[in-house]
């Protein structure tokens, strides 16, 4: 870009002034809040107790800032997990004030309200890692036993792929929300039968299971089947939505459920949701280029 | 068998359960098909009869989940489900007898 176009798509002074003081204002502090935190390592403490630390928050900051904050200046020890902070990672959620949430997407002040305490503990329905960390070994394995990848049977096609498989924008459609999930576990956390049922699959492993169900380019209904329609699988859902109500990325693992009981009761009466997709021709990416 | 025969059956029997009590309670309250399914006729008796069954699938099945599900070990499942089966049957086994002694069939 040139000296001249750069000039042309700069701010005006006025706009860009205000948008520095916006930014000022945004990480000025703002007010005292106390943070009650989880403490407990499972290989050295006998039971799990709190420990509490009192900062002064800004409005743009979020609960993992503050964290970060709080294990650099205040409690070195403190055990919280996180990786790219924006949300896509689903790495740091914990519960924030009784909620399944990702701490870099809560601000302090919208997690504290009216009060001046924010309580932090690991996700519930998980085994506790250390501190705010939750062992998600379980929730793997769960993910893992419904097969989440294309399971087809052509196996020279896939060996020698001649081509990217067909798909139409509705079948796309049928699944596409699901792909949004980031395996932050809220869903499961959240979840009023995993709460006693620790064998049950659970919302993420389910609705991801359904997603691969209905992908077009997917051979592998019959193979999942066995998985998800047992006495731990789908039909133990009794339709709280919590998981739905949680989900940072406003997926809806209990409509997947529901939708995967549906595509098991027609697949009794020996319905199939699709037929595989075949690769596309040579000759028509050919002609699609040109 | 499988969870889904199950379940679609649990949800058969409650469609089946809201029937048969309407045809027992029109029975015996609506003099018009009062006189159609009469209290001793064996069209009461086998509306009574599946009324009976419907009943204990569906609560038998009802106490099986909420037993999976508060003792969620494999190897628990299977006879949990065995268990509640058998107690079903029995249940049922009873209760027809009683429906037939009541109704006059035996």
């Amino acid at each position: 870009m040139s000296s001249e176009e750069a000039k042309e798509y700069a701010l005006p002074p006025e706009v860009l002034e205000e948008t520095i003081r916006a930014s000022e204002e945004l990480w000025k502090p703002v007010r005292k809040i106390k943070f009650r935190i989880y403490k407990y390592n499972p290989r050295k403490d006998y039971a799990p107790h709190w420990e509490e630390h009192e900062l002064e928050v800004s409005r743009g900051m979020t609960v993992l800032d503050a964290l970060l904050v709080i294990k650099g200046e205040m409690d070195h020890s403190l055990g919280v997990r996180y990786s790219c902070r924006m949300g896509l990672c689903g790495s740091c959620a914990m519960m924030i004030n009784g909620k399944q949430m990702l701490a870099c997407q809560t601000r302090v002040l919208e997690a504290a309200g009216d009060g001046d305490v924010v309580e932090l503990r690991p996700l519930d329905n998980f085994p506790v890692e250390r501190d705010l960390a939750a062992d998600f070994t379980s929730f793997f394995e769960k993910h893992k036993a419904v097969k989440p990848w294309i399971i087809r049977n052509d196996e020279v096609e896939l060996n020698n792929p001649t081509g990217p498989y067909k798909q139409t924008v509705d079948e796309y459609a049928r699944y596409y929300q699901f792909t949004d999930c980031i395996k932050c576990g809220a869903c499961l956390s959240a979840c009023p039968t995993a709460a006693t049922d620790y064998e049950y699959l659970g919302p993420q492993a389910l609705a991801q299971a359904y997603r691969y169900m209905v992908d077009t380019r997917d051979d592998g209904l019959d193979v999942r089947i066995p998985i998800v329609d047992s006495e731990h699988g789908c039909w133990r859902c009794h339709f709280a939505a919590s998981c739905s109500d949680v989900c940072p990325r406003g997926v809806d693992p209990a409509q997947g459920i529901q939708l995967l009981k549906k595509l098991l009761i027609k697949r009794k009466f020996g319905f199939k949701p699709h037929k595989p997709a075949e690769a596309l021709p040579a000759k028509v990416k050919a002609e699609r280029k040109e | 068998m499988r969870e889904s025969t199950v379940m679609f059956l649990h949800y058969i029997t409650a469609i089946l359960i809201a029937i048969t009590g309407l045809i027992h309670l029109l029975a015996n309250n609506d003099p018009g098909i009062g006189a159609v399914i009469k209290a001793n006729s064996a069209l009461y008796f086998g509306n009574m009869a599946i009324f009976l069954a419907a009943l204990l699938y569906h609560a038998f099945n009802g106490v099986r989940v909420i037993l999976i599900e508060m003792v969620p070990d494999k190897c628990w499942t299977k006879w949990i489900s065995w268990a509640v089966l058998i107690v079903g049957i029995v249940t049922y086994a009873v209760g027809l007898q009683v429906l037939m002694v009541a109704l006059g069939f035996a």
